[in-house]
């Protein structure tokens, strides 16, 4: 080709992507979908967090329900102190009741130092209650060693005879990997914004195009097919960026407003880790554009276009829930489109060194991926087959 | 200049053309006339480029459109059969954009698009987006992108469908000023009063090759009779799919 008419070329790419541009831009249904998704997904995660962590730094009183406690007031004043109480109102429907049993002759085994026995009844399999057991166990050992040092003191014991080891615990896990965990699912919620944002164009701008009879004529002009393909594939990665960086920036920001600390976790990602994240989106844009194109370029409408595209999208959702919660740890998924993006994204909010090297060729990768599927469907658009869906 | 030499085109089990050939020469108006199904579509997507013939050729200037359907685009304006226009462009950035496509810059392109608003009397609605246009403003809109780039060669498919008494004598007339500049004309329909009023030559095509060729009144005298309507059933042998 020569420089002439390789510049021509390109200036029709370009004025395809204007066109797509301007078009895309001034329908209120396409701007809303790339929007809605970045704007109200922090927002909803935010809300889910919030009731999350509120319910791990959940410090309201354990109620259950206790027979005979006038045989033991000290007793029940600990357990008190612990937050553990009588319950007053019945037990929910389909929630098994607690119930802890003194014994009558509990004031006379505790004068003699005989074991005292007091009986917890409950679902032990209970995963709703469980912490609620927890809770009950913990403040009945804790009563039971309170005791047991009195005894060996008035003995004239020292009561670290009956702590042979001291074990100290040492946890490794800093406070950004423990965050990690709630982080991650903001991760693939960033990931997937490229996914979501630029589908409506994608969709308008090849079966709305069939559907509104413009793609005969339009192909019917003086310009080659994977010009005017790549032209609407950046028309429509243009969409895919504008929701990914949406996300970008807000998620951080709403999670400032959320009491992470109150668990633990500290969340703290500077401008620059906003910037590498928004460049590592760029070509997954365009292989997600190139994807939808390729999909709803077959269909004859709208409708069955955004049929086919929502099986497509399970695809990356698949993959990257798969790898988030099977915790899936293979050197390959950092080279790999998607899933080298996800590993980035999680090194980046772990606070971990960024491994460059797999990260570009990942990135390369997820280019030369997408390039290939736009080069098909300008080959598909040049197919009679094709276009007239013989 | 076009010519159709031999075209054959097989879909499946139907055979869509079956060795047509006719020539559509400079500064005339060609009339494809043939019943629905005849293959005048398949015809004139053979001519764009968008559809392979299994035999044959279609040269516009003596360019083939399967050889090289982008030189051969160049050179041809297209009247859709169905046209959709770009509902949230204006009119104005809807022709713009295929004067573009057609390898005009952006000033050569305003200055074409002002020309052909004007020839066509659609300065009023030039900024005004396309929902909302009349079927005769969406005509002159198709027919704007059609000639925005002075093609020497226009092709239309079943122009006329549609169209109110207006918009046709619009088209009329802006057809029969083009034929003088010189303008090889193509047009396909199955519309006889369109085609006897407008053309110099018709190809009247059935079973995907030409039945008979020539002036209205050559067909008349050919066959015999008076009227075209008359002579063109006799010619294809049926009243099948035709309108009056």
């Amino acid at each position: 080709m020569s420089g002439r008419s390789r510049k021509f070329s390109q200036s029709l790419t370009r004025i395809v992507l204007m066109k797509e541009l301007r078009d895309a831009i001034r329908d209120k249904r396409s701007v809303m979908a790339a929007m809605s998704y970045a704007f109200f997904g922090p927002l909803l995660m935010a809300v889910a967090f919030f009731f999350l962590i509120s319910q791990l730094t959940d410090p309201s009183d354990v109620e259950i329900d206790i027979q005979g406690a006038e045989h033991a007031p000290a007793f029940i004043d600990f357990l008190a102190q612990r937050g553990i109480v009588e319950r007053q109102q019945a037990w929910p429907a389909g929630q098994h009741p607690i119930t802890l049993e003194i014994g009558a002759d509990w004031a006379s085994n505790i004068a003699q130092a005989l074991p005292a026995p007091v009986t917890l009844t409950a679902d032990f399999s209970s995963t709703k209650q469980r912490s609620d057991i927890r809770r009950i166990e913990q403040a009945l050992e804790g009563y039971s060693q309170q005791i047991a040092y009195v005894r060996l003191q008035m003995r004239g014991l020292d009561p670290r005879v009956m702590q042979p080891i001291d074990v100290i615990k040492q946890d490794t896990a800093t406070k950004g990997s423990r965050s990690a965990l709630i982080m991650g699912s903001a991760m693939i919620f960033i990931l997937l914004s490229v996914f979501f944002s630029g589908m409506n164009v994608a969709i308008d701008i090849s079966a709305g195009e069939r559907e509104r009879n413009s793609l005969e004529l339009l192909l019917s002009q003086p310009i080659p097919t994977q010009q005017l393909v790549m032209g609407k594939a950046l028309a429509a990665s243009c969409f895919a960026m504008a929701g990914g960086v949406l996300s970008v920036v807000l998620i951080p920001w709403v999670f400032q407003f959320l009491p992470l600390h109150e668990i633990g976790i500290s969340v703290v990602i500077s401008a620059s880790d906003i910037l590498l994240m928004a460049v590592m989106l760029l070509p997954l844009a365009l292989f997600a554009t190139a994807l939808q194109l390729f999909v709803s370029f077959r269909a004859k409408s709208f409708k069955e276009a955004q049929t086919y595209i929502s099986f497509v999208l399970m695809l990356p959702m698949m993959v990257v829930f798969g790898v988030e919660f099977t915790n899936t740890k293979n050197p390959l998924l950092y080279y790999a489109p998607l899933t080298g993006q996800h590993q980035a994204l999680l090194d980046i909010i772990k606070g971990e060194m960024i491994q460059w090297l797999p990260l570009a060729i990942s990135s390369l990768v997820t280019l030369l991926v997408g390039w290939i599927i736009l080069r098909l469907i300008g080959r598909m658009l040049a197919s009679e087959k094709v276009v007239f869906g013989l | 200049m076009i010519e159709v030499n031999e075209l054959r085109k097989q879909f499946g089990q139907v055979t869509a053309l079956d060795g047509l050939s006719f020539t559509a020469p400079e500064g005339q108006i060609t009339g494809l006339l043939g019943p629905n199904g005849a293959g005048k579509t398949t015809c004139l997507r053979t001519i764009y480029g968008l559809l392979k013939a299994d035999l044959g050729q279609a040269l516009i200037d003596g360019v083939d459109a399967s050889a090289e359907p982008l030189a051969a685009r160049k050179k041809i304006g297209i009247f859709p059969d169905k046209f959709g226009l770009y509902e949230r462009l204006t009119a104005r950035e809807q022709v713009a954009y295929f004067a573009q496509l057609h390898g005009m810059n952006k000033v050569d392109a305003a200055v074409a698009v002002q020309q052909v608003f004007e020839r066509l009397d659609m300065l009023a609605i030039a900024d005004r987006r396309a929902t909302g246009f009349s079927q005769g403003q969406r005509m002159k809109v198709a027919l704007a992108q059609a000639i925005v780039h002075h093609p020497k060669h226009l092709i239309l498919d079943e122009p006329s469908r549609g169209l109110d008494v207006m918009s046709t004598r619009i088209l009329r007339d802006l057809l029969r000023e083009l034929r003088q500049q010189g303008t090889s004309i193509l047009f396909s329909s199955h519309v006889m009063q369109e085609v006897a009023a407008l053309c110099d030559q018709v190809v009247v095509v059935a079973g995907g090759k030409v039945a008979a060729q020539g002036t209205p009144e050559e067909l008349c005298e050919l066959t015999g009779e008076t009227a075209l309507e008359e002579a063109f059933v006799k010619i294809i042998g049926t009243d099948e799919g035709i309108a009056a």
